[in-house]
């Protein structure tokens, strides 16, 4: 046991000895220093060596966050080894240790002993750590929760989002949250809380940005300090007080600006200016330079004031805040606003204080406004003056524009235009009007009040009268406007052009005139207005040859060139006289004149008296065209058309609009419709419509009417007859076959066939050939249909069911009608025996019933019974009826008789009788005295070829 | 229409008491939407709802009280109320500045203007005095908030919670009492009347 003892500490002082010899030795004196707001670790400590191996752990758990291999000079002064550790977490969270060995290659020191800085998980209270951060946008950072001793930890939340964590120790637990996006107003709240769903602590971080302001430019409002001002960049998401920006303007603090105010000002130019903007997460910095006169803002003119105010000027003066602009040379803008319409006019010079504004228009309301710039080195317009109204004096109106319209020779107008706003000069009290003549000393003179204008004038001489119309305003008359009676000359006087409309105007040229020294005058009026009509003209130089009247507004007139525009209301579809006067120091003559329409449109009415006379086959249309004033274009012609019940079909276009009739030929027996249009070339109107039935004559009449039926008639006749008679053999076996006598013994011995009996005209017998019912009418066949009609006529027959209606044997077997209608009641029944008059008949007289039975087995003749009253009856009567049959073959009196039928009474005598019997078949009668016998023999001879 | 009839109607004129107490209802409700303001700006308040002491406590006044001592019990409350409101006010001012003006700001304004309104109706009401508590010791504004475990920030964000809290508590409170405080009132004169 010694021994091992001995060997261990042998072992262990060789051990020793050999790290002393490699000569690394243990760093000493570690110290370490924490920066909590930082999370920095600062360590210090004394070696010999420059590689040092380091190792910090988490102290509770000992979990290693750090290991690594640093090389560290020691500080020549203090000899100390210092290094600095930045820890992603906060030095709070948990407690830190940390120990250090000097490392040369391979070889390494002992650990130096472990030190270690304590962190808040050991108080007992509740803390959440980094407090109050603010951290770039996008940055990533790790957040810890330490839980009360006594509370259970549940979540951290970043937000609302709950978070992963991990455990520091006992009690800290750590989240990280990278790429964290912007704050709200107050920050992002971090909250840990506990099981208990509590809130045990929180903090708060701020995200953000640096400033991003730019764009920094100073002036000078004064010619002396300055005001820089600069846009706001992004917005910093930071709003508490201590994250808010700061500013500072080549280094002195700019208190003014904020997120809102971006301006700073300084007291003295200085030529290059600096703004660096900061925040806790940034700086940026904005630099400007410039001249002072380079850089002139000025301020607003002030006590601007009109000194003078003429009709057609004004004097503006005002006054400047700063004495300084007084020697600056300067450039003003001023903007006059009136009616809507403004204009800029600029002066310069230095220290202006005032301008004379011409060219002003009189009684008109001006506004002003005033700014200027410093003329050299313009920089920018300085503030603008309030606005400043002006209100110019009154003038005389312009001269009018006068023409004169004569009507008829002797009458006419003197029209003149109202004077517009520029160039009446104020408002006008009135026009007067003098009138004068060659023949007549003095002047007429007449007062006319503003509303008017126009006034008649008569003639009453053969002499040229000369009108003089001027205007009045309170400043005065203006100069009067003297216009001489043209000649009149209608229009039938003159070969009238036709003028054609382009674009809704009129496009006028004419040869020159070179009496026309005085000009030229278009003047235009709707065609055939009398009267106060609607006059407009056109007062052109002499050197102007063309013309446009145009519906939408005035340009100017250009010689040999651009049309003139003018102003007026050339109404679509009116026709419009225009004319051509050239002027003199006398009377106008008139040089030409066209008729045309501005724009031509479909005529507003049809043509008028639309007829037709209908001469044969033919048919003469013919139509007057409508007034001038609906047609609102040049007839051009007009389309005729055939109407038919959908469409209309062209039947003739006539080009020329003076022929007014069309004659339509080879025309049938039928009705017609004609539609006649007229049209422009603007479209077609509406049209006019006429309509005829074609008659004949009264010998077309005669031989169509009467002659040519009679003669279809006897032809059909003669051809059927010849039809029957070759085809006789056939009529007769199809319409009156032969008809076997009957057969019975005896007396009654004739072969079995129809019975020869003698009916009464309405009886009816049924021959039963078997007792049993056949359901299946196999081996029957249909009765013709007329005899079928006149049974159902009174019996009331299943047409809906499948089986035959009626089925019965000729010669042979005959159905009974009750069975063949097994529906009907026993009433029905017996009415449909007694019911018809033309088939039925009855038997008076008595059969023998051994005839019957040798007829037919077990059956012969049934006499009908009472049936049944309901539809599941009928089953129960057959069957009993059968029994019967069976039992009591032969004859059976009927049990009774539907006394209510109105045949019965007819039929008195055979009625009750208990061998009546009802039969279908055809009989032949005996006597010759039966209606049917006389037509029956006729056509039975015919049909053989007996006479 | 019932608007109509209403005004047609005569009104009796309302006593001091009943307009105080109406005035109370109206800043209740004016507290409560300032509260519920302060959680859509915080919205953590609404799933973490913060514990802790209460910020307005009165122990000095004697236990079950006349009306009027009670009135001015609440009013004693109230005018706590006011100094935290107040201290609120200055400290969101210094710390946001005055750039934001939502809704939050003014209400927050409404409510100290009308609870200024509350306090002198109230105290118009108690004409000698009665029923005052002692005067409080001058509050700071810092009371209470270092009560809280958490940064500077997030504990006034706890704090200005809890002085909401006490706003709606003592306007309730108010509203309840000065009611109760009109009732007898207007018994009174009515009793007097009758005699």
């Amino acid at each position: 046991m010694q021994g091992w003892v001995t060997l261990a500490l042998l072992l262990s002082l060789g051990v020793k000895r050999s790290l002393a010899q490699n000569g690394l030795g243990e760093p000493r004196g570690l110290t370490l220093n924490p920066d909590l707001p930082a999370q920095t670790l600062s360590l210090a400590w004394q070696s010999d060596s420059t590689l040092f191996d380091l190792e910090i752990f988490h102290t509770e758990f000992m979990n290693v966050v750090l290991n690594a291999t640093v090389e560290v000079q020691a500080d020549p002064v203090t000899g100390l080894h210092s290094w600095t550790w930045h820890s992603p977490l906060p030095l709070e969270c948990t407690s830190h240790s940390v120990r250090i060995r000097a490392r040369n290659q391979q070889s390494v020191s002992q650990w130096s002993p472990l030190q270690t800085i304590p962190g808040w998980d050991i108080p007992e209270k509740s803390y959440m750590f980094p407090e109050d951060k603010m951290i770039p946008v996008g940055s990533n950072m790790t957040f810890c929760c330490i839980v009360n001793e006594k509370e259970d930890f549940k979540e951290i939340k970043y937000g609302r989002q709950e978070m992963k964590a991990t455990r520091l120790s006992r009690r800290s637990y750590a989240i990280t949250v990278t790429n964290q996006p912007a704050s709200d107003n107050t920050g992002t709240n971090v909250i840990c809380s506990s099981q208990k769903f509590q809130m045990l602590t929180g903090t708060v971080v701020f995200v953000g940005y640096p400033p991003g302001d730019e764009g920094l430019v100073c002036e000078t409002r004064d010619l002396a300090s300055a005001e820089c001002s600069w846009k706001k960049g992004r917005d910093t998401h930071l709003r508490i007080k201590q994250s808010l920006t700061n500013y500072t303007l080549n280094g002195r603090d700019c208190l003014e600006a904020n997120e809102r105010k971006t301006w700073c000002s300084s007291k003295m130019w200085e030529e290059n200016w600096t703004l660096e903007a900061r925040n806790p997460l940034g700086t940026v910095q904005l630099t400007d330079s410039a001249q002072l006169t380079d850089r002139v803002h000025l301020l607003a003119p002030v006590n601007v004031a009109a000194v003078k105010v003429e009709a057609w000027s004004a004097t503006l003066q005002w006054s400047w805040s700063v004495a300084a602009y007084k020697k600056l040379e300067m450039v003003c803008q001023l903007r006059l606003f009136a009616h809507e319409l403004s204009s800029t006019r600029n002066y310069d010079g230095p220290g202006l204080s005032s301008v004379v504004l011409e060219g002003l228009w009189p009684d008109v309301d001006y506004t002003v406004t005033l700014r200027c710039g410093s003329k050299h080195s313009f920089w920018k317009w300085g503030d603008e003056s309030a606005p400043y109204r002006i209100h110019t004096k009154m003038d005389r109106p312009d001269a009018l524009d006068v023409w004169m319209w004569m009507d008829s020779s002797n009458t006419g107008h003197v029209f003149w235009k109202p004077l517009s706003v520029r160039k009446s000069h104020g408002a006008l009290n009135g026009y007067e009007v003098s009138q004068s003549s060659a023949e007549e000393d003095g002047r007429n003179t007449v007062s006319l009040p503003p509303g008017n204008f126009s006034y008649p004038i008569l003639l009453n001489n053969s002499s040229d009268v000369t009108v003089a119309v001027a205007a009045r305003n309170p400043a005065g008359l203006s100069q009067p406007s003297t216009v001489t009676t043209p000649a009149y000359r209608a229009d039938s006087q003159l070969s009238v052009s036709e003028l054609l409309g382009t674009n809704g105007s009129f496009v006028l040229s004419w040869e020159p005139n070179v009496s026309a020294s005085s000009g030229y005058v278009v003047e235009w009026f709707p065609t055939g207005c009398t009267g106060l009509c609607p006059i407009d003209w056109k007062k052109l130089p002499e050197s102007d040859r063309s013309f446009t009247v145009n519906s939408v507004y005035t340009t100017t007139a250009c010689s040999l060139c651009a049309p003139l525009l003018i102003s007026d209301s050339l109404v679509a579809g009116v026709r419009y006289t225009v004319s051509v006067y050239s002027l003199y120091t006398s009377a106008p003559t008139l040089l030409q004149r066209w008729q045309g329409y501005s724009q031509e449109m479909i005529p507003s009415q049809s043509v008028s008296e639309l007829s037709l006379n209908q001469t044969g086959s033919d048919v003469l249309l013919s139509w007057k065209a409508t007034e001038m004033k609906q047609q609102r274009g040049f007839i051009r012609g007009y389309t005729i058309y055939l109407a038919s019940a959908a469409h209309l079909d062209l039947i003739a276009n006539i080009t020329d609009p003076a022929v007014q009739s069309y004659r339509v030929k080879g025309l049938t027996l039928s009705s017609y419709k004609f539609v006649v249009k007229a049209y422009t070339s603007a479209g077609e109107d509406a049209g006019a419509t006429v309509a005829i039935k074609m008659e004949m004559d009264t010998a077309d009449m005669l031989f169509v009417g009467i002659l040519v039926p009679l003669g279809i008639m006897f032809c059909c006749i003669i051809l059927f007859s010849i039809f029957f008679y070759k085809k006789r053999e056939w009529v007769k076996k199809a319409f009156y076959p032969e008809i076997p006598g009957p057969k019975v013994s005896g007396d009654w011995s004739s072969p079995r066939g129809p019975l020869d009996v003698k009916p009464s005209p309405h009886s009816l017998v049924h021959i039963v050939k078997n007792p049993e019912w056949d359901f299946t009418k196999e081996g029957l066949f249909p009765v013709p249909e007329e005899e079928e009609e006149s049974e159902n006529d009174n019996m009331e027959v299943d047409t809906d069911s499948d089986e035959p209606a009626l089925l019965r044997y000729y010669n042979q077997v005959v159905g009974d009608g009750s069975h063949s209608n097994q529906v009907s009641d026993s009433s029905a029944s017996s009415t449909a025996s007694m019911g018809s008059t033309q088939t039925e008949i009855t038997y008076a007289g008595i059969q023998s019933p051994s005839s019957s039975q040798g007829a037919y087995s077990g059956g012969g003749y049934r006499p009908q019974m009472q049936s049944v009253t309901g539809p599941a009856e009928p089953q129960i009567e057959f069957e009993a009826d059968f029994q019967d049959d069976g039992l009591n073959a032969g004859y059976k009196p009927q049990c009774s008789w539907q006394l209510d039928s109105p045949e019965a009474e007819n039929f008195s005598g055979s009625l009750g009788s208990p061998t009546s019997v009802t039969s279908s078949q055809f009989l032949i009668p005996e006597s010759s005295e039966e209606k049917p016998q006389p037509s029956n023999t006729w056509f039975h001879n015919f049909l053989s070829g007996k006479s | 229409m019932e608007g109509a009839a209403d005004s047609d109607t005569p009104v009796p004129e309302r006593s001091a008491a009943d307009r105080a107490a109406a005035l109370a209802r109206l800043l209740h409700r004016d507290c409560t939407r300032l509260l519920e303001l302060y959680k859509e700006r915080e919205d953590f308040l609404s799933q973490h709802a913060p514990g802790g002491e209460r910020l307005v406590t009165l122990a000095l006044c004697p236990e079950a009280p006349s009306t009027a001592e009670q009135v001015g019990h609440v009013r004693s409350a109230l005018r706590r109320c006011m100094e935290l409101l107040e201290c609120l006010i200055v400290r969101e001012v210094e710390e946001m500045g005055e750039e934001l003006q939502g809704e939050y700001e003014s209400l927050r304004k409404t409510v100290k203007d009308r609870l200024g309104h509350l306090l002198h109706s109230t105290g118009a009401l108690l004409e000698n005095g009665e029923g005052g508590c002692p005067p409080s010791p001058p509050m700071q504004c810092i009371q209470g908030q270092d009560e809280v475990e958490a940064s500077d920030s997030f504990a006034a964000k706890i704090w200005t919670y809890k002085v909401l809290l006490e706003l709606i508590h003592w306007t309730d409170s108010a509203s309840q009492t000065l009611h109760v405080f009109h009732t007898e009132k207007h018994g009174q004169q009515q009793q007097q009347q009758l005699l």
